[in-house]
Formats: structure tokens, C-alpha cells, sequence
């Protein structure tokens, strides 16, 4: 007995070696089917956006000439900055122009999904206890993680597929675009295993989606200093995954070989992530768990308090990210001053004005103002969560009443919409400012201006959307999206598309004046700001009259 | 309002969802001081009632007075008396449990000019063996409740509305919950208990409510409730008892064991006839006699079982009374 005990223990067999995969096949199926909305449609997002780019830059610079002056963006520092090494950029084609200019933007994507996909089926599974419940079935220890790497893997190839597929159509030459393909899948390789280690890591799903995200942060940073440096990354550039891809300089020099570094990488964290789990309990952490207060701070005791608290994280999530593009597009002031002359027709007139530098700054004020709105909506359906999810029923049940919940929400709201907007004015006058070479310092207050006095819209979005809140609940949030993604379509191809009137006066970032290159005129700020006020009238007069989370 | 005026007072409520009757004329009254169990199987309204209860949501027809005043109206005064405890407690995920706790205090003593008492706060974490440092996203359903709880318990109010409060805490708890209860009842305060376990009702409640398709079709004390129901005996008796099967008032009689060992007759008794039965088996010589008032399951089951025999489950109730 204890003889074979022992041989067991030494040469396990094969049996015993494939029970703790036991039931993967059972639990791939599951995810398929619980992800098949959710998977689809990244894939066929990130598909599209490939096939869309792809084609869209044939038709943004036609000629050689037009590809010589917009390609130049991404030649500069700064364009390096943003979105690569800029291979083949003194020498652009549509396809240079593609890869270097808009391929990042697909393995930001894949690398998201891939981390968020295996996040949700590991750890949040884990922190919900359903993991428990399956578990306790006839499943083996590794045949969760398995599973959804298989599914992340297989999204990911479909995904390279469907890249590849956009970027043939384009008719562009089938190596490099099965190198950016490639390159999409590897990065999404490297962020699966990544989340494969960060789920063992956490013990809750935010944390380890977040070790995840931070990751790809920090490799969007490096390889920013890298690709800034000098054409084609310097030393930098090889420490971030992100640009291991890029570095693949697809439609230029077409190397394979620097991705055999997210592969590789990919492979042993994948082990990593394995090994770690056999070495923690279901549903408990390597990173022990961090202590909190055992007392509220008084601010938390009061309705205003518990909204700031419940509203803070996702206002600072999108302040962040707007600050961060509203310097980008401030530093490209300078490129916008020497590219005025040569820019192409098409990107002519999308932007008001004469001087392209102003018109183009106006323009994106306009456009950040859309992203601003968006935070509004999304913090108003966090709102309707808060309800849904029985939160503010319960808050309610304490001496709170619903015009002061609901009052407090919105008071938190809006002050953290306007800081965001003075934020971004902030953000592109300082970009700006740093970029151009004469007179840098003289447009700060007028940039800073451009984006504040886009507060109208918003304003006006957020009384719409909360006027639904209080009395039609369930189309809130899908109005409100409507309304940013048409102001969207409108501030990128408005121009383009030719719509009628009556459509484009639809549009509630339409009317506003393209302050600095235009007067103020304060009628529509009068208009816009009434709608907002109206709204937000209606939406409280609303909210105290139905009734909390009806079923 | 006077002294003895009802806490809780529901005449002929209403409530539609669409097609669905979810209050369909409940009546329900409360006394100061009372411990009121609200028994009834998922969906027969009891969460509603509460939601109700609590100005969330407005009846369609009928009155609702809590403390004599309306509580969608005046929901925010008749909130600093009471305390709610909900059946599915979700909390803010970044807050921690004392956090949580605080908070609600906190908002409950908010305009009372006075701030509440931490350590009626700190003694019932200790009692409930909570770790207010954790964050709530990372508590099981148990600890959630525990958190609500505490913060129900914890703060000076008259009522406490508690809907399923323990149906994630285990035994240990359970008992320092009936505790609790016990000197919460001891302080004056009136409770509505919404409850699954029978023995906790029991154990806790004045007086019992029991609720079907959103009506109640039972109220009374326990002892109250049982005198309507039927008593089973367990009698062994010098002559046969036969004669007792054709009483009216006398159900399910049957007869176990032989002539050799003794004959035991089993039957039930209409709970107001008990009396007149025992006379009748004094003349028979009675050996020894056993008689279970129906249990709470019991009483339950006499309002449900036909909802579970068309669902194909048998009850012992049921067998008994076929």
C-alpha cells in the first residue's frame, strides 16, 4: 500500500494529471454561453474599428501629398508620443499610415478585453462564491483558468482574423497586415496571462482588473518616452509590451521576431498564474487583504457625503483620462500651426475658422466636452444603479429625504462635470502652452475659456437625462447615450455627412459659438442652460413622485 | 395619538404590479411595545409591505399609518423613529462595515441635534463578532446583514422594520439576534418581524401574521392561532376509543399497535372542542396520554398545503388531515 503511495506520488499518472482539468470542456461551454453577447461584440468592435481604420485612411489623404502632411503628425515627438515609433513615416503609404498611426489603438483593445475577459470568469467568479458552487461539482482545480484563457485565446484569434481580413481588404500587402494582426493577438496573449497572475494576486475582481490596467498604463507610458526619444523607440521602447507589436514595423521592415517577447513572456506568466493559484485557497488572496477605517469620517454621515462618496471614483477615473488627452491635444498646437497650409481638404472642414491652430483647439474643447457629457450620463445611470440595485432604497429608509438624495447626487454631479471641464481647459492651455514656440502663454486663458464655456451642453445633457430619471427610469441612461453618441458622430463627421437642418439642430453640442475662433453668443447659452435647469426640475419634481425601485 | 394607539396600522391595502395583486387588501395592526411576526413564503407580499411601510412605494387603494401619519408623506419624520433592515442588504462595495454603520447613524441623529452613542455601536459589533475594517464588497450575505443590523440596532428609534434579517447568519448569531430582540422588546420598541424560521417567530414574536397572495389570513397570538387549529392526541385507553371516530369535531382517527401490546387511538381535535374530548376519554381509562398543539410549521402548512400538494410535495399535515 504504502509502496504505491508512493510511486503515485512521484510519477502521478496521466489520470490523476488531467483530473485537475477535469470538466474544462463543461466550463468553456458555460462561459461561451454566458459571454455570447459580451465576446461577440468585442470581437466584432475591435473588427470593425481594424476595417474601419484601415479604410478610412484612404479616404482621409488621398493624394501623396495629403499622406505626406497628415503622416507628418505621427512623424513628430509628439505623434510618436501618442501613437508609436512612426516607422516609414518620412516615406508614408496607406498602410505605413495604418499601422503607425491607428494600430495601437486595436491592441489597447485586445489587451483590455483579454484582462477584463479573464478577470470575470476567475476572480469576480471567486469573489461572488459562484466559483464555490462550481467547484464543488465534478471540476478539476485548474479547469476554471483553463477555461477562460481558452475563450480569451480564441476571441483573440478571431479577433487577429477579423483584423487581418480589414486591414486585405484595404488591399494592403498580406505580411504586414498579418503582422498587425499577429502583433494584436500577442499583446492580447501578454494581458490574458498578466490577468491570469493579478486574479491570484487580489482578492476582489476591481483590484485584480485593476493590476491589469495599471500594467497597461505602464507599459502605454514607457512606450511613450521610448517612442518620443528617437524614430523607432529607443532602449525604452523594449521594456513595454505595447511596443514589442509596434516594433514589428509592419509594412516596413515586416520582423517576426520581436514578438516571440510577448509570446514568451505570455507563456511563463500563464505558468506563473497557475503555479500561484495552487499555492492559495478558493477565493482567497496572495495580497492580504488591506484593513480600512473601522469609523466614517462625519463628511460620510450626511447625503452629500455618501454622493460624493459614490460618484467620486468614476468622476476621478474620467477627470484622469481627460486630463491626459487635453494635454495631448493642447501639444499638438504647433503641429497644427505648421500643418495649416498643407492639410487636407477633409480635415479642413471640420474645423471652424481660419486659423487652423485656434479652430482646431475650439474644435477639441468641443470634442472633450462630448467625453464630459458622457461622465455626466454615466454617473446619472450610476445613479439608477444605486436604485436598482437597492441602495438607495436603503439610504432612503434612514431620515433622508428623496429630494435631498437625489438633490445631493445631482449638487456632486454637476460641481465634478465643471471641475472636469476647467480641468480640460487647464490641460490643453498647459499643452499648448508647452508646445508652441512663440507666444505660447498668450491663448491659456482663452483655451482654458473654449472648454469652460461648453458647460451649457452638459448641462443641458444632464437635465434631459434627468428629467427621464424621474419620471421614465429605464430610458435615462439609453437617451442619454444616444445623445453623447450622436454629438459624437456630429463633432467627427457632422461636416461630412450632409445631414438636414432639422437633424443637425438636434445636436446639443451643435449651437454653442466656436469660442476662441468666434464671438460668445449667449443665446444658445441662455437656451441650453434652460433646458438644463428645466431638466433637472422636472427630473426632482419626478423623483419625489414615483415610487423607489418598483419591481 | 394616544398611548395605545397602533405603531403600524394597514386597513384593506392594495397594491398592483401590472397584473400582479401583490397587496390584495391587507390588514395589519401593531401595538406599541408588540414584537409582530410577518410569516409567508416568498413572494406573498411581505417585502412589499414593508417597501410600503417604508413611503417607497404608495398603495393603490386602502390606508397606511405609521404612527398615525402617512408614511409616503411624511417619510422622512416617521424615518427618525424607525429602523429598517432589508431582506437583500447591498452596501456600498468601497466602504468599510463600521463605515457603513457610521453612516447611518450618523444620517438617522443628522437634525436631532445630538450625536449618537458609539458605544451601543461598538458593543453590538463585538456581540455580532463583526470586523468593521473590512470592506463590505469583500463581506458574505451573513456579514451584510450583520452590518445592517448593528446599524438598525444600534440606533435609538421606536420601530424596527426587519425583513428576513438573519437568513444568512448562523446559529451562534441567531441567538445573540433573538437576544437582541428580546431587549429591544424590553426597551419598548416595537418590531416587525418578517421571517422564514419558525422557531425564531416563536421564540420572539407577541403576536403572528400570517400572509397569502398579499393577504393576511391569519392574526392572532400563537396560543390564539392554535385554539383555531386542531390538537393531535396520542391515547391509550383501558376500553377502545373507537366510538370517538364518528365526533365531528374528532379528525384522521386512526388506531396503532395489537390488543397484546396496548392499543393506541391518534386522532386530531378541533382546537376548541379539547375539553369535551377529554371528559369523553376519562370514562374510557386513560393510561397515558400524549397531545402536541400543532406546531408553527403546522399552522403554515394549513394555509399553504394546497399550494404544495398542486406542486406534488406531500406534508404530514396533509396526510393527517386526508
Amino acid at each position: 500500500m504504502s509502496t504505491t503511495v508512493s510511486t503515485t506520488q512521484h510519477t502521478p499518472s496521466p489520470a490523476a494529471r488531467q483530473a485537475t482539468l477535469s470538466g474544462t470542456g463543461t466550463l468553456l461551454r458555460f462561459m461561451i454561453r454566458r459571454d455570447r453577447i459580451r465576446t461577440t461584440a468585442w470581437v466584432l468592435g475591435i473588427g470593425l474599428m481594424g476595417f474601419y481604420f484601415a479604410h478610412a485612411v484612404q479616404v482621409v489623404a488621398e493624394s501623396q501629398e495629403e499622406l505626406l502632411s497628415v503622416s507628418g503628425m505621427y512623424a513628430d515627438p509628439v505623434g510618436r508620443m501618442m501613437v508609436g515609433p512612426g516607422f516609414g513615416m518620412e516615406e508614408p503609404t496607406h498602410e505605413r499610415f495604418y499601422s503607425g498611426g491607428y494600430a495601437l489603438f486595436i491592441y489597447i483593445l485586445t489587451a483590455l478585453f483579454s484582462a477584463f475577459t479573464v478577470v470575470r470568469h476567475t476572480r469576480s467568479e471567486e469573489q461572488t462564491g459562484r466559483a464555490e458552487l462550481v467547484r464543488a461539482n465534478v471540476v478539476g482545480r485548474h479547469a476554471t483558468l483553463t477555461a477562460a484563457l481558452i475563450l480569451t485565446v480564441a476571441a483573440n484569434l478571431v479577433t487577429a482574423g477579423l483584423v487581418f481580413a480589414g486591414a486585405a481588404s484595404a488591399e494592403y500587402s498580406l505580411t504586414g497586415s498579418a503582422l498587425v494582426a499577429s502583433g494584436s493577438l500577442a499583446v492580447g496573449l501578454f494581458f490574458a496571462s498578466a490577468a491570469a497572475v493579478s486574479s491570484q494576486l487580489s482578492e476582489s475582481s476591481r483590484g485584480a482588473s485593476a493590476m491589469a490596467g495599471a500594467m497597461l498604463g505602464l507599459a502605454y507610458v514607457i512606450r511613450m518616452g521610448g517612442d518620443m526619444a528617437e524614430v523607432g523607440g529607443n532602449a525604452l521602447s523594449w521594456f513595454s509590451p505595447l511596443a514589442w507589436a509596434q516594433q514589428t514595423a509592419p509594412y516596413v521592415e515586416d520582423r517576426w521576431w520581436p514578438l516571440a517577447l510577448p509570446v514568451g513572456f505570455a507563456v511563463v506568466l500563464t505558468a506563473l498564474g497557475f503555479w500561484l493559484s495552487t499555492k492559495r485557497d478558493v477565493a482567497a488572496s496572495l495580497i492580504p487583504v488591506r484593513l480600512g477605517r473601522s469609523r466614517a469620517r462625519p463628511s460620510l454621515g450626511t447625503p452629500a457625503g455618501l454622493a460624493a462618496h459614490t460618484l467620486r471614483g468614476g468622476l476621478r477615473g474620467w477627470g484622469i483620462a481627460l486630463l491626459l488627452t487635453a494635454l495631448m491635444f493642447g501639444a499638438f498646437a504647433q503641429t497644427m500651426v505648421d500643418a495649416a497650409d498643407t492639410l487636407p481638404e477633409e480635415m479642413g472642414q471640420m474645423f471652424a475658422g481660419e486659423d487652423m491652430m485656434l479652430g482646431y483647439l475650439a474644435y477639441m474643447a468641443l470634442f472633450m466636452a462630448v467625453f464630459v457629457g458622457a461622465a455626466g450620463v454615466s454617473g446619472l445611470q450610476q445613479l439608477r444603479g444605486e436604485e436598482s440595485r437597492g441602495r438607495a432604497e436603503y439610504a432612503l429608509s434612514a431620515p433622508v429625504s428623496r429630494l435631498g438624495w437625489l438633490g445631493a447626487h445631482l449638487g456632486v454631479l454637476l460641481a465634478g462635470l465643471l471641475l472636469i471641464l476647467a480641468v480640460v481647459g487647464v490641460g490643453m492651455g498647459l499643452g499648448a502652452m508647452a508646445s508652441l514656440e512663440e507666444d505660447g502663454g498668450r491663448w491659456f486663458g482663452e483655451l482654458f475659456l473654449a472648454a469652460v464655456l461648453q458647460a451649457p451642453a452638459v448641462f443641458a445633457v444632464v437635465g434631459i437625462v434627468t428629467a427621464l430619471l424621474g419620471w421614465l427610469p429605464r430610458l435615462a441612461a439609453p437617451v442619454g447615450w444616444v445623445l453623447i453618441g450622436f454629438a459624437g458622430v456630429m463633432a467627427s463627421f457632422g461636416s461630412l455627412l450632409e445631414l438636414p437642418e432639422a437633424v443637425t439642430e438636434l445636436n446639443l453640442y451643435g449651437h454653442l459659438s466656436e469660442y476662441p475662433v468666434e464671438e460668445i453668443a449667449w443665446t444658445p447659452v441662455l437656451v441650453l442652460s434652460g433646458i438644463g435647469i428645466a431638466g433637472l426640475v422636472l427630473g426632482l419634481l419626478g423623483w419625489t413622485r414615483r415610487e423607489v425601485n418598483r419591481v | 395619538m394616544s398611548e395605545n394607539a397602533p405603531v403600524i396600522s394597514a386597513v384593506d391595502l392594495v397594491k398592483e404590479f401590472g397584473p400582479v395583486r401583490a397587496l390584495d387588501d391587507l390588514n395589519l395592526s401593531i401595538a406599541p411595545g408588540e414584537v409582530h411576526g410577518f410569516l409567508g413564503p416568498n413572494g406573498a407580499g411581505k417585502s412589499t409591505t414593508m417597501r410600503v411601510l417604508l413611503g417607497l412605494l404608495r398603495p393603490d387603494s386602502g390606508t397606511i399609518r405609521l404612527f398615525g401619519r402617512d408614511p409616503w408623506r411624511d417619510a422622512v419624520e416617521l424615518h427618525r423613529r424607525l429602523a429598517y433592515v432589508p431582506g437583500d442588504v447591498e452596501l456600498w462595495p468601497n466602504l468599510t462595515g463600521g463605515e457603513a454603520i457610521d453612516v447611518f447613524l450618523r444620517l438617522r441623529s443628522r437634525g436631532t441635534g445630538r450625536a449618537f452613542d458609539p458605544t451601543r455601536r461598538d458593543e453590538l459589533i463585538e456581540r455580532f463578532d463583526l470586523d468593521p475594517r473590512k470592506k463590505t464588497r469583500t463581506y458574505s450575505k451573513g456579514n451584510r446583514q450583520k452590518v445592517a443590523l448593528i446599524a438598525a440596532l444600534a440606533a435609538e428609534v421606536d420601530l424596527l422594520l426587519l425583513d428576513e434579517p438573519t437568513a444568512g447568519l448562523d446559529p451562534l448569531m441567531e441567538a445573540v439576534f433573538q437576544e437582541v430582540i428580546h431587549e429591544a422588546k424590553a426597551a419598548g420598541r416595537s418590531v416587525l418581524l418578517s421571517s422564514h424560521i419558525l422557531s425564531q417567530v416563536e421564540a420572539l414574536s407577541d403576536r403572528i401574521s400570517i400572509i397569502r397572495s398579499g393577504n393576511i389570513v391569519e392574526s392572532g397570538t400563537l396560543s390564539e392561532l392554535r385554539h383555531m387549529t386542531r390538537t393531535t392526541i396520542e391515547v391509550q385507553t383501558e376500553s377502545p376509543a373507537d366510538e370517538l371516530a364518528s365526533v365531528s369535531f374528532v379528525h384522521a382517527f386512526h388506531t396503532e399497535g395489537s390488543p397484546s401490546t396496548g392499543e393506541r387511538s391518534v386522532f386530531e381535535v378541533d382546537g376548541d372542542h379539547v375539553g369535551e374530548v377529554m371528559q369523553r376519554l376519562a370514562g374510557l381509562g386513560v393510561h397515558s396520554i400524549v397531545a402536541h398543539p400543532p406546531t408553527l410549521e403546522q399552522l403554515l402548512m394549513r394555509h399553504y398545503g394546497d399550494d404544495l400538494s398542486a406542486r406534488g410535495v406531500s406534508t404530514s399535515t396533509q396526510k393527517k388531515v386526508s
